[in-house]
This record gives structure tokens, sequence and C-alpha cells, in this order.
């Protein structure tokens, strides 16, 4: 989660010479569609600021998208970018460098927050403006305009097709990093004294959690050098085979690595069904309560909680 | 002489095997038969198997080395293994090894409190 590292979107979208490939042949980019754009330059070069207007006079209507362009300052930069981009539409060489300044683009809109809705809605009009910029350029010369306006809007949807595929990316990078915090979260090893350690188990276990918690208990227990792990899982509400199955499991591995492991929590109505699914808990060391697992463990290292009756006797005398 | 390759110290009544590489058939193998050799020849009554450098165990050496306490313990040797990493561990309960029978510990100082205090009480072999 560090701060500003980007996430290599590149690499996420599997964007190679291969895909780059594959991705032209699919919005049909033909050499013919490179020339035009190419020898439509002059063209671009001479709109581009007319078009670059009319595409803000839009997003400055609205208060949703003018929030994005705060001052005038960032109004500036913005536009001189756009101007750049539009250029380099029309730069005859569509290969991996391209794609990676398009994904830079659309990473750029989602950081920032654009919401797609807004993103496409401005393109529309983008495509209008260029449009008619074109039927005015190729007056007289319908075919040529109609041709100009097909390869414009192909090379756009190339364009789009990144951006949106790098906000999807982005908001599944996101979910990812809650996943994983929320994994973190879930299987918290808490030392409870030396050597002993406490992973409090709340909520239900499924098999992705149940080897989580195995990693988690088995990289603890040898990184602490604990001798004795307790879990409790008094906070799991239901304990069926394979919740069992995956505590045995836990056990016999943290067996494996020379500690052991001590049960608690366990409810009457666990005990019960536990019993009644005919599953053999009797190689676990178990306990109801947790206060009573944490004597267990204490026992297991050697030491004992006494009471310090005697100690206070002596001072009261 | 071990041929096996994996050195086999004796301290006091114990031995001791550090396994250094991964583990090929053949050097498993040898092993096996190097350390109960040793044990013979030294009288030996304790048994650590250090395996705190193997990243990856086999069912092939999981049987081995499960096997090999069976055989220590006919011979009236106690074994000890020491320092499973917690892949290792992971893959044998997901393999169905549970190597039940086979004492197990965190460290090579572990192990050698085991096998120490074994030799003060007697022979103390059950497992706690």
């Amino acid at each position: 989660m560090e701060l500003g590292i980007q996430p290599d979107y590149m690499k996420i979208l599997k964007l190679d010479d291969e895909e780059c490939r594959r991705r032209l042949e699919f919005f049909e980019l033909t050499p013919d569609d490179f020339q035009r754009l190419t020898s439509l330059r002059a063209f671009a070069e001479r709109w581009t600021q007319e078009i670059t207007e009319g595409l803000y006079e839009l997003l400055m209507k609205h208060p949703e998208s003018r929030s994005f362009f705060p001052d005038e300052a960032t109004l500036a930069r913005v536009k001189r970018l756009q101007n750049a981009y539009f250029l380099h539409l029309f730069s005859g060489t569509y290969d991996l460098a391209y794609v990676r300044d398009r994904l830079r683009v659309g990473s750029a809109h989602e950081r920032i927050g654009m919401p797609p809705k807004l993103y496409l809605g401005a393109y529309r009009r983008y495509l209008a403006l260029i449009h008619e910029k074109l039927r005015n350029h190729f007056k007289g010369n319908e075919t040529e305009a109609v041709k100009a306006i097909e390869t414009i809007r192909k090379i756009i949807f190339f364009d789009m097709a990144i951006a949106i595929d790098t906000y999807i990316a982005a908001y599944l990078e996101t979910m990812t990093r809650h996943q994983a915090a929320i994994r973190e979260l879930s299987t918290p090893v808490i030392k409870v004294y030396d050597r002993i350690l406490l992973l409090p188990i709340v909520g239900t276990v499924d098999t992705q959690r149940a080897n989580q918690i195995m990693e988690t208990v088995l990289v603890q227990v040898v990184e602490q050098q604990a001798k004795v792990i307790i879990i409790d899982i008094a906070g799991v509400p239901v304990v069926d085979t394979k919740v069992a199955d995956h505590i045995l499991q836990t056990t016999a591995a943290v067996q494996l690595l020379g500690a052991q492991t001590v049960l608690t929590g366990i409810s009457a109505a666990v005990a019960r069904t536990v019993v009644q699914l005919g599953v053999e808990l009797t190689r676990v060391e178990t306990r109801a309560k947790l206060s009573e697992g944490i004597e267990v463990a204490l026992s297991i290292i050697g030491k004992k909680i006494s009471s310090r009756k005697n100690a206070d006797a002596e001072s009261e005398d | 002489m071990p041929s096996g390759g994996i050195p086999i110290l004796r301290i006091g009544h114990t031995l001791l095997a550090t396994i250094q590489l991964d583990l090929h058939d053949t050097v498993v193998d040898a092993f096996q038969s190097d350390v109960l050799e040793e044990m013979e020849r030294t009288g030996a009554d304790g048994l650590i198997i250090d395996i705190s450098a193997l990243e990856s165990v086999d069912s092939y050496v999981a049987r081995m080395l499960s096997n090999t306490g069976k055989m220590a313990k006919l011979m009236g040797a106690e074994t000890v293994i020491v320092g499973m990493r917690p892949a290792v561990a992971a893959t044998l309960v997901r393999m169905g090894y549970f190597m039940t029978g086979i004492r197990t510990a965190l460290s090579l100082e572990e192990g050698l409190e085991i096998q120490a205090s074994r030799s003060k009480d007697g022979r103390r072999s059950e497992i706690p």
C-alpha cells in the first residue's frame, strides 16, 4: 500500500506487442488508417485549440465535471494536455509506447476520481466536435470525410478501451488491497505470554480462510518460537465437520513444527454437534473457556498462575 | 564412514544430522542406512534430524523421515525432528502425513534439551 507508487497497468492488463497488435486488429485499424491519420496532422494542428475549447465548454457547464478543474491554472494545464493528446492521435505510430501513453491518460482520470460516465460523455462531445471540423475540412468530398471520420472513430474507441480497462484494473487493484487488509485483520495473532500465542477466530471459516489461518499460525509459531498456540473458536457461529477438519489439520501442522495447540471457546452447543457429527477432537487439548486454555498453555511451558493470598496475608500482619 | 554426504555428528549419547540440501531419493536411502549404522556403532540413544534448511519435502522424504524414526525406536533411540519450516508442515498435513509418533521441536536447541531431559529421567519416551 505504498503511496505514490502506481501499479503497473501494462503488466496487469498484459499489454505487450502481441496484445497491442490484436487490439489494433480488432478495432480494424489498418495501415490505411494510420496513413490517413498522418495526413490529417495539419488539420489537427489547425483545429486542436478550438476542439479543446469546445470540449471544456461542456465540462465547465456542469457542476459535477467542473469540480475537477478548481482553478485557472489547472484548467490551462489540462487544456494543454488535451491538445498534446489530440495531436498524438495523428502521430502515425500506434505501438506499445502509444498504448503506454494512453494508459497513463486513463489512469490519470481514474486517479482524480473522474467517473466513467463523465469521461465517456465528454468523449461523445469530443467526437462530435472533430466530426464537424472534418466535414468542413473535406467540404465537397463526402467520401473522404466519411473515411476520415471512421478512422478517427476507430482510434478514439481504441483509446477509450484502454482507458476503461485501466479503470477496471484500478478498481480491482483497490478491491484486492482491501481484501488483503480484511484477511490480515481476520487472523490477529496475539502474544499472550512469552512463547504463548493466541488466535481468536471470529466469524465463519471457509476453506480460503482456513488456509490463511493455518499459514499465519505456522509462520507466527516459527517466527516467535512459540511453544503453544491457543485457538479460541468462541466467535465461530457454526462448527461443522469441515471447520473441525481444518482445525485438526492446523493442529497437526503446529505439532510438526514442535509446538502445541490448545483449542478453547467450545460451547455446549459446539461440543454436542462435534460429537454428534462423529468428529474426533480428542487429539487436541480442548477447554471451554479461554482462561482455562491459558492455564493449560502456561503449564506446558512450566509456569502456573498462583494466587497472592499468602503474600497478602503476610503483609496484613 | 557415512556415504550419503550428510554429516552425522555425535554429541554425548545423541546423534545430530543436519540436512543441508534438498534430498534426492538416492541420498535419502544412503542417509537412512548411515544414521542407523552410526547408531549401532556408537550406541547412541537419541537422534536429532535438523531439517531447517529444507524448503520442501515430498511424500518419499516424509515417509523416509518417519520410517527412520521408527527404525531408530526399534533400536531404542528417540528421534526428534527440528526446525521444520511452516510451508513444509502445511504441505505434509495436506498430504495426510501427520508423522504421528515422531517428536518435533522448534529449534535445534530445544531438540537437544528434549534429548538431555530424556537421558536425565531415564527412558521417557511418551509424546506430550
